[in-house]
């Protein structure tokens, strides 16, 4: 049925995170989470698949001690979800 | 969120939702505009006050905004580091607010050594401009009102007499700053919470 749409983004979560990080420059693993009420293991894989497609950077770094994961989109992750939306608009036929 | 077999409605609606929750996230814990709403209210009401009193001292009030720049540092430092994300618009708002400060040193400074009388239609008119730009760019629709409000106000203040003019001053911090800076405290606090 969607055989032609990027089946990395056609994912519920996978899909959320994304359009968040297109809308922000950066952002905490925390925001994702609670923007997305995603439980942190599957956040944590999701966000691994988006980072081996190349469609976002993750840094880790310290902050007071703490751990912190960074999550950015990158280049080919916004050509991706721009293509998934031209996409899914020739799917559903939506003039612009 | 669980993982679901998306149709291709779900995943427009999906995108759009996530995009809106990103943009309408203006989440600031409030303390610049309640500091600044306040300070600029106490000054222009001593000021006003200081009309009838005559008392020396009391023209230097206005030296208060120039101390309060070492808390607005404070706050501003520990805000960036208390934030989840960076938006795109985060450096042009940040250069929007650094114009207006020092288009306000500039303007102090102008009208001390021209000893000009105080062009609060000017002052009004200037402050509307970041105000108005942070809520029409952020979404938060009490800093819009607000920025309009300072607009109003400088059309008003040229229809009236200093002191009395002072009191727009006052009004417009409150309206610009002070009370859009109690509502995004309450929402800072009320999201803080929710995350405790």
């Amino acid at each position: 049925m969607f055989k032609d749409l990027d089946p990395i983004l056609h994912s519920q979560l996978r899909l959320a995170l994304v359009s968040l990080l297109i809308s922000v420059k950066e952002a905490e693993f925390t925001y994702l989470k609670e923007k997305t009420n995603a439980t942190a293991g599957n956040l944590s894989v999701q966000i691994n698949k988006l980072k081996e497609a190349g469609y976002i950077d993750v840094a880790k770094q310290f902050k007071d001690n703490y751990p912190q994961t960074i999550c950015k989109i990158t280049p080919q992750g916004v050509l991706a979800f721009e293509q998934y939306v031209k996409d899914l608009h020739s799917y559903l036929d939506i003039k612009k | 969120m669980r993982e679901k077999e998306l149709t291709g409605q779900e995943s427009l609606q999906l995108i759009t939702q996530m995009i809106s929750r990103a943009k309408n996230d203006y989440l600031e814990t409030g303390l610049s505009a309640l500091m600044w709403g306040g300070i600029i209210t106490f000054c222009a009401l001593v000021s006003f006050l200081n009309s009838y009193l005559k008392w020396d001292p009391l023209h230097f009030i206005w030296l208060l905004t120039f101390f309060a720049v070492i808390p607005q540092i404070v706050i501003a430092r520990r805000e960036r580091k208390e934030r989840k994300h960076r938006g795109h618009d985060d450096r042009l708002m940040s250069g929007i607010w650094l114009s207006f400060a020092a288009a306000m040193f500039l303007m102090s400074y102008i009208e001390i050594s021209n000893q000009w009388p105080a062009p609060i239609a000017v002052y009004l008119t200037i402050y509307g401009i970041p105000t108005f730009t942070t809520g029409y760019g952020k979404r938060f629709r009490p800093m819009v009102i607000g920025g309009i409000a300072c607009w109003a106000l400088a059309v008003l203040s040229t229809f009236t007499p200093y002191p009395w003019s002072m009191l727009y001053l006052a009004a417009a911090a409150q309206l610009a700053w002070f009370i859009p800076g109690l509502i995004l405290r309450k929402r800072y606090l009320k999201e803080r919470n929710k995350n405790v």
